[in-house]
C-alpha cells in the first residue's frame, strides 16, 4: 500500500506518547503494542558505503575510521564524485617525438562542478584508483603520544592484576581447600608475575616530551585591513571541519573527502526483546526477513476528501479505512470523552456508532473482473458511503468548536487482531483472536474564517 | 496597429536547426549550432543575435523581453548570445548579453538584468534576476543559488555538436538554411 512521505494528517499514538503515522510505525507482534524508531533499540547490523555497496564488518570499518576507500565526496557541496575521462596528448614511450592519445581520468562533482582540478590534483592515469590521501601533518606526535600511553597503560593493567593476586595469596586457607585451583593459581600468578619482573628491571618509557605552549607570536600584520577580501577563495567553516586533520583555509587546498559510511540496522522491541524490523544483510536488496510495519497488520485511516469547515457547523467527512491482513476485521470506533485538551482536539467528531466489518486483503482481486460474487455486507448507507474490495468509506460528522486554527479530532479506534506470530508457536491452528486498542489524531485542514 | 512583422531569420550554413522550433521575429543564428525541436525563441522587443556552436535544447524560452514600461519600441533592446554556450532544457532566458562557454542548465532562468561572461554556470532551477555582470566562470548552484568561482571554464560539447548533426536529421525537419547575402556596399 503506498503511503506519501510528508502528508502527516493521520497520526497514531505510540507507546512512548508521540504521534505518528502508521508508515512509520512498528507493531510488535509479542506484546501488541505500536512502537516507533525512538522507542525502539537500534543494533547495528553492518556497515556499508552508500555509493558503491560495499558491505564491510564492523571492525574493517572501524580500521578504515567508517569511511569508503573507493568513494569521495565533493568538499564543497558533499555530493559524490563522479570520475570522468579525458583524452590528453602525451608523448608515447616509444617515440618521444609523436603524441599518443592517453585516457587521464579526474573526479568531478555534478552538482557544484568542483573537479580534482580545482584542488590542484593532477589527472590520474587508472579510472578507480590512485587518488592518495595526504598524510595528517601531525601523524608523527600523535604516534608517539598513542604509543607511550599505550605502553602506560600497560604497566598500569598489569600492576592492577598483580595486587589482585598479591590479596588473594594472602588468604592462608584458600590455597589448602581446593587442592586443584591452588594449582591453577600457581599457573596463573607464574606468568604475570614473571612479565612483572621483566617490566621493573626494564627502565621506564620516557615520557613523551610535552610541547612548550606558545606565548610570543607576530602581531596581526596591517595588510589584513587593507587588502581585499575575495569571498570565493576562503573556504567556509563546514568545509574546514570536514577535514579537520588540515583545515584548509583557501580553496586551492580542498582535497575530496572520503564518503562516510551507513548502517543497516535491524530494530528490537525493549520490553519484550523480539526483532521488529530486520533487513537483508545484502545492502542491494531492499526486501526484509522480518517486518512488523504497522501498516501491514493495523487498518489504516485515511481522510478521502478536503472539506471546508466553519465554527459550529456540522461538516460531513469522509474517511477510507482498509484492512491489510489477510483475515476480516470489524472496527470499533469510540469517541474520547472528558478530553478536552485543545491541543489535540479541536473539534467535536460524531462517529458510526456500528461496527464496521471490513474484508480481507487479497491480492488476487487485482486480477479479478469483478464478476466474482463478493461477500454480502449490510451496510447503512448513511453510514458507509462505498466499500470495494479491503476498503470502506465512512461518513463522519465534525463540528469545529474553535474559531480558527486547524481542525484536530481524535478517537480510538478498537480492531480485531489476529496475532500469526503466536499461532506458530501454539499447536493450535487457528491464530488467536485479540482485540487491539488505538488512539488515533487527524489534523482536518483549516477553518475557513 | 502595424501588421505583425514578418519573421525574418537569418540561419547560417552548417546549423541544424529543427523545424518544430518557434522562431518569432529578427533572429540570427551563427553556424554550427543546434536548435532542437519545441525551442522558443521570441525577439520581441529586438533582435536576437546568436553566435556559433551553441546548443538549444527542448523548451527552452529565449526572450527578447520589453523592458518595463517601454512596452512598443520595436528594436529598442538588442540581445546577444555567443559562442559554444548550452541551453539546457526548460530554460528560460531573459538575459540580453549572453557570452560564451556558458552553461544553463535545466529549468534555471535568468533574467533580463543579469549579463553573463564567459564560463558561467547555471545550476538547475536556479533563479538568477539580480542585476549584474557575474564574473567569469561563475558557478551557481543549489536551492539558495550558492555561488563558487571554478578554476576553468565548463568542457566544450563539440563532440554532442557533432553527434546531433549526425542524428537530428534522420528524425526531424530542418529549417531551410538561408541564401548568403551579398556583402553591403
Amino acid at each position: 500500500m503506498a503511503t506519501f512521505m510528508d502528508v502527516n494528517l493521520v497520526r497514531y499514538l505510540c507507546t512512548c506518547g508521540k504521534r505518528l503515522p502508521p508508515c512509520r510505525l512498528y507493531l510488535c507482534r509479542h506484546c501488541l503494542k505500536l512502537r516507533c524508531a525512538d522507542c525502539v533499540q537500534h543494533e547495528v547490523d553492518s556497515p556499508y558505503c552508500p555509493n558503491c555497496l560495499e558491505n564491510m564488518p564492523a571492525s574493517e570499518a572501524k580500521l578504515k575510521k567508517n569511511r569508503c576507500s573507493n568513494c569521495f565526496d565533493c568538499p564543497i557541496c558533499g555530493h559524490t564524485l563522479m570520475t570522468r575521462a579525458t583524452s590528453q596528448m602525451v608523448p608515447s614511450s616509444e617515440d618521444p617525438s609523436k603524441s599518443t592519445p592517453k585516457k587521464m581520468y579526474y573526479m568531478a562533482c555534478s552538482f557544484c562542478r568542483w573537479t580534482t582540478r580545482d584542488g590542484g590534483l593532477a589527472d590520474q592515469s587508472t579510472s578507480n584508483g590512485g587518488w592518495k590521501d595526504e598524510e595528517n601533518p601531525e601523524a608523527k606526535r600523535i604516534n608517539t603520544l598513542l604509543e607511550s600511553y599505550r605502553s602506560i597503560a600497560q604497566r598500569e593493567k598489569a600492576e592492577k592484576e598483580r595486587k589482585k593476586y598479591v590479596k588473594r595469596r594472602s588468604h592462608a586457607g584458600f590455597q589448602d581447600r581446593y587442592g586443584l585451583t591452588s594449582v591453577a593459581m600457581k599457573w596463573k600468578i607464574q606468568p604475570a608475575m614473571s612479565n612483572l619482573s621483566v617490566k621493573e628491571t626494564e627502565k621506564v618509557p620516557p615520557a613523551p616530551e610535552l610541547v612548550s605552549p606558545v606565548e610570543d607570536f607576530d602581531p596581526l600584520p596591517s595588510e589584513i585591513f587593507s587588502d581585499i577580501v575575495q569571498l570565493d577563495k576562503v573556504t567556509y567553516l563546514s568545509h574546514r571541519l570536514n577535514a579537520p586533520e588540515f583545515q584548509p583555509p583557501a580553496t586551492k587546498d580542498l582535497r575530496p573527502v572520503h564518503k562516510h559510511l551507513l548502517v543497516r540496522r535491524s530494530l528490537r522491541c525493549r520490553e519484550c526483546d523480539h526483532n521488529l524490523s530486520k533487513p537483508d544483510f545484502n545492502p542491494l536488496s531492499i526486501k526484509f526477513k522480518i517486518q512488523l510495519i504497522a501498516l501491514n497488520h493495523i487498518p489504516e485511516i485515511r481522510i478521502m476528501a478536503p472539506a471546508t469547515f466553519s465554527v459550529n457547523k456540522e461538516t460531513v467527512v469522509t474517511f477510507t479505512l482498509s484492512n491489510p491482513s489477510v483475515y476480516s476485521t470489524v472496527v470499533k470506533l469510540l469517541p474520547i470523552e472528558g478530553d478536552t485538551d485543545l491541543d489535540y482536539m479541536t473539534a467535536k467528531v460524531d462517529l458510526p456508532k456500528s461496527d464496521l466489518v471490513l474484508a480481507l486483503h487479497d491480492d488476487t482481486a487485482v486480477y479479478d473482473d469483478g464478476t466474482k460474487a463478493q461477500q454480502e455486507f449490510k451496510d447503512d448507507p448513511r453510514v458507509v458511503v462505498f466499500r470495494r474490495a479491503n476498503k470502506l468509506g465512512f461518513a463522519a460528522k465534525v463540528t469545529p468548536f474553535c474559531k480558527e486554527g486547524e481542525v484536530k479530532v481524535s478517537f480510538m479506534m478498537k480492531h480485531e487482531f489476529r496475532n500469526t506470530a503466536a499461532a506458530i508457536q501454539s499447536e493450535d491452528k487457528e491464530p488467536k483472536l485479540e482485540w487491539l486498542e488505538h488512539r488515533i489524531f487527524i489534523n482536518l485542514g483549516r477553518i475557513q474564517l | 496597429m502595424a501588421a505583425p512583422n514578418k519573421s525574418s531569420v537569418k540561419i547560417a550554413p552548417g546549423a541544424v536547426v529543427c523545424d518544430e522550433c518557434e522562431l518569432i521575429g529578427d533572429i540570427t543564428i551563427g553556424a554550427r549550432t543546434v536548435i532542437h525541436p519545441k525551442a522558443r525563441i521570441i525577439a520581441e522587443a529586438g533582435p536576437v543575435i546568436i553566435g556559433e556552436f551553441n546548443i538549444i535544447e527542448e523548451l527552452v524560452h529565449i526572450t527578447n523581453r520589453f523592458p518595463d514600461g517601454a512596452e512598443g519600441k520595436k528594436n529598442s533592446q538588442v540581445m546577444v548570445i555567443g559562442n559554444n554556450n548550452v541551453f539546457e532544457v526548460g530554460a528560460q532566458i531573459e538575459s540580453t548579453k549572453v557570452g560564451d562557454h556558458n552553461v544553463i542548465e535545466s529549468k534555471a532562468f535568468v533574467g533580463p538584468q543579469v549579463e553573463l561572461t564567459s564560463g558561467c554556470i547555471i545550476g538547475a532551477a536556479c533563479h538568477v534576476t539580480t542585476g549584474e555582470k557575474l564574473p567569469e566562470n561563475t558557478v551557481i548552484y543549489g536551492a539558495k543559488c550558492h555561488r563558487r568561482i571554478q578554476r576553468e571554464r565548463p568542457p566544450a560539447q563539440n563532440l554532442q555538436i557533432d553527434f546531433l548533426t549526425k542524428i537530428l536529421p534522420n528524425y526531424h525537419y530542418l529549417k531551410k538554411v538561408s541564401k548568403a547575402q551579398s556583402p553591403p556596399k
